[in-house]
């Protein structure tokens, strides 16, 4: 992506009103926020993709089994994630 | 009347821009990513060993693949977004997410 291009041409951010620079301050955490999620979504379907489609590629569908494991896969994950997060902060102690 | 006065201005105005300029870029983000995952996957998948060209096959292959890695795409999306929302319900202590 090109970053030096970021600023859009033209567009002078002194010339905007408080209250647009306080709507523009919360549009953008918002769309970090959201931002943040699909990256997670995108590691966690990277992940579970390879722990629940094993078989061969048949069809465009994702079958009952293969739907299942994936919502079983996505909340262990985050279960492991919790483990050991809080195994983390017992060992701080 | 808004937009009737906003179509006769040709600039549109700096917040506007900058929101739209925002969200495409994140959506481009978005986008570049899915395909990059569905192409390394789907490869894996498709073409054990690749030949001279992509048989027919093996178009085939990725066709259904795309689709199959995008439904996992929405399971997995839906499955983690309910999981945020039960687990904010919970505590709002957690600072995990």
């Amino acid at each position: 992506m090109d970053y030096t291009n970021s600023a859009p041409a033209g567009l002078d951010l002194s010339k905007l009103s408080e209250k647009d620079k306080h709507e523009l301050q919360q549009f953008v955490i918002n769309e970090a926020q959201k931002t943040r999620i699909q990256q997670t979504v995108h590691t966690l379907t990277d992940t579970c993709w390879k722990k629940c489609v094993t078989g061969t590629i048949r069809n465009g569908k994702l079958d009952r089994n293969e739907e299942t494991c994936a919502q079983n896969c996505v909340d262990r994950f985050l279960d492991a994630n919790i483990t050991v997060i809080k195994h983390l902060e017992s060992m701080r102690n | 009347m808004d937009n009737l006065s906003s179509n006769l201005e040709p600039k549109l105005d700096t917040k506007s821009a900058i929101m739209d300029q925002i969200r495409q870029e994140a959506a481009m983000t978005n986008a570049r990513q899915l395909i990059e995952k569905v192409n390394e996957h789907c490869f894996e998948k498709c073409v054990p060993k690749p030949g001279s060209s992509l048989s027919s096959s093996e178009t085939t292959c990725f066709t259904s693949c795309m689709e199959k890695y995008m439904a996992t795409w929405n399971t997995v999306s839906r499955q983690y977004i309910n999981r945020i929302q039960k687990e904010q319900g919970n505590s709002a202590a957690s600072s995990v997410f």
